[in-house]
């Protein structure tokens, strides 16, 4: 689905942002793009949209080099890819299924599909009761549950999230957290940046970690801490099996006890 | 690729309605500067065809006393025919004479009233090889020749009405030009501002892959608008002042500037005129503001 062959970026004057990056994410994945501040991440969810061109190296989205689409190609590029972000960016003149509504108008659907396409993606956010409300009527999670409606609505192939939860409180996050889940079970490839340690832990996927541009892991079912990478490689294979198992076991026997802790707690306010 | 119409004008009407102020100015200074380029073209038109009328290509006339005998009138035709500077020379009976004059005189009713065929001077009209020499030809007709009642050269008054005339649509034009400027970068002004207002929507719909003609148009048409509109304001002002005048000429009986008053065809003319410019001020304004403050 999305394919990074030695990709390099340098804004002008710093050090390269992207530094060789090569990686490849299967349809229907979910990857966590962890890291500090200024590693790469929004640059790696700006790439693949194209906001930004790679010095040299070539990005693939669903078959296609992306570097050599053509300038008026690049809105039905971007048509495949939905986009979430930390300030939600909800128009506040409008209400909640009119900014969903919006997405589909302005690509030029037909009336009918968008209030059919609507009307089904609130109630999949579980905001089919709000959609006359307007955004400043809605809290964080509920506004960040319409923009992921917004960046679904069009059912893309791959769904971009730069630290969703950012904004968001624990115990709403991990609503955010779930629906991204239920989404990603859709066949959704989902790309999520992120600086939420309890979230990548919990959630056991794929993380991929950028520091100063360059991709220092690439774990499957990770978890967001670095120092202890070494100690946990083995763990990690005794919670994937876990995982495997039991489905939605979300817990990891392997991790410390606080941490163990923290996470069941969360499970039990949802 | 296509813009749907009905979202086009939507958002271009919205877009008008939250801009209002801006647009307002953006749309009286077209308004404005298009009247004074409707009223510059009107003025030359009024005035080619005024003088045209007057002078006709003829540097020369000699009116006859309207009771010349035949005599006198070959006595004439023979003096016209030994004058070396006549190079052309036109007679124009009772009956032509009085067509003309119908014409000439075609403000004031009551003048022509007062004409018939047979009290209407008949007339000699002459080319010269130069014209600057009508002055003194026509001295030599008005030196008691029987039958002529008078030899008339186009008066320097006319020429230097034509020059009063070309000063003054030079003015306009220089000041309607500086007005179009101005109404343009009003204009671009005004989209920028739009632009700005919406830069949230704009960034939601390249996020979400609206095309870049889908996000521009509405822009262009709302530029368009405002250009059209001022453009309009200004043919129902050029419509009326051209009115007024005409109705100024009629009623104070200022038969000679009778041929000032245009006829439809040239009036509807310049009112096309006036719209492409406005039409034109418009799109150039917008697709710069979209252009430059617009990078999608």
């Amino acid at each position: 689905m999305i394919r990074f062959d030695n990709v390099t970026l340098s804004y002008k004057g710093s050090p390269p942002a992207l530094d060789g990056i090569s990686l490849e994410i299967q349809k229907g994945e979910f990857v966590f793009l962890v890291g500090p501040s200024g590693s790469g991440k929004t640059t790696f969810l700006k790439l693949l949209l194209r906001e930004e061109v790679p010095d040299s190296g070539t990005i693939w989205v669903a078959g296609r080099d992306i570097g050599a689409l053509s300038h008026w190609r690049v809105p039905y590029l971007r048509r495949n890819l939905g986009c979430v972000f930390q300030d939600f960016r909800l128009l506040p003149s409008k209400t909640v299924s009119e900014n969903v509504a919006f997405a589909l108008e302005v690509i030029g659907r037909p009336r009918n599909v968008v209030v059919n396409q609507v009307t089904q993606v609130l109630e999949l956010v579980g905001l089919g009761q709000k959609h006359a409300r307007m955004p400043h009527e809605l809290s964080g999670g509920e506004q960040q549950r319409v923009a992921i409606a917004r960046a679904f609505v069009n059912r893309p192939l791959v769904l971009l999230a730069d630290e969703p939860t950012g904004n968001l409180d624990p115990a709403t996050s991990q609503g955010i957290m779930k629906l991204l889940d239920r989404i990603n079970r859709t066949g959704t490839t989902v790309v999520m940046a992120t600086h939420d340690v309890g979230i990548v832990d919990t959630m056991r996927r794929r993380v991929v970690q950028l520091e100063r541009g360059r991709l220092v892991r690439d774990q499957a079912r990770g978890v967001y801490g670095y120092a202890d990478d070494a100690t946990i490689s083995g763990r990690g294979m005794r919670a994937i099996s876990i995982v495997d198992t039991s489905g939605e076991e979300l817990g990891a026997p392997g991790l410390p006890t606080g941490r163990v802790a923290t996470v069941r707690a969360r499970r039990g306010e949802r | 690729m296509a813009v749907p119409l009905e979202y086009a004008a939507r958002e271009t009407v919205a877009n008008l309605w939250r801009n209002r102020m801006m647009a307002l100015a953006a749309i009286l200074t077209v308004a404005v500067s298009l009247s004074l380029v409707g009223t510059a073209l009107l003025l030359r038109q009024a005035v080619n065809r005024q003088i045209g009328q007057w002078s006709d290509n003829v540097s020369l006339q000699i009116f006859m006393k309207a009771d010349a005998t035949p005599q006198q009138l070959g006595d004439v035709r023979m003096m016209i025919a030994q004058t070396p500077q006549i190079t052309r020379c036109g007679y124009l009976d009772h009956q032509r004479s009085y067509q003309q004059a119908r014409q000439v005189l075609a403000g004031s009713p009551t003048a022509i009233a007062a004409l018939t065929p047979a009290t209407t001077p008949t007339v000699f009209k002459c080319q010269l090889e130069r014209p600057g020499d009508a002055p003194a030809v026509a001295a030599t007709f008005n030196t008691g020749v029987p039958g002529v009642y008078q030899a008339t050269s186009p008066s320097r008054s006319i020429h230097v009405l034509q020059q009063v005339a070309n000063v003054l649509q030079l003015i306009l034009l220089v000041i309607a030009i500086v007005l179009l400027v101005s109404s343009l970068v009003l204009i671009l002004n005004a989209i920028r501002m739009a632009i700005f207002a919406r830069r949230r929507e704009v960034g939601v719909m390249k996020l979400v892959g609206a095309t870049n003609w889908f996000i521009r148009v509405p822009f262009m048409l709302e530029g368009l608008v405002q250009g059209l509109l001022g453009a309009l304001a200004a043919v129902v002002i050029v419509l009326l002042s051209n009115i007024g005048v005409g109705y100024l000429i009629r009623h104070y009986k200022i038969s000679v500037f009778g041929a000032a008053v245009l006829p439809a065809h040239d009036l509807v003319m310049t009112e096309l005129v006036v719209v492409l410019i406005g039409v034109v001020v418009g799109v150039a304004g917008s697709s710069m503001a979209v252009r430059r403050f617009l990078d999608v």
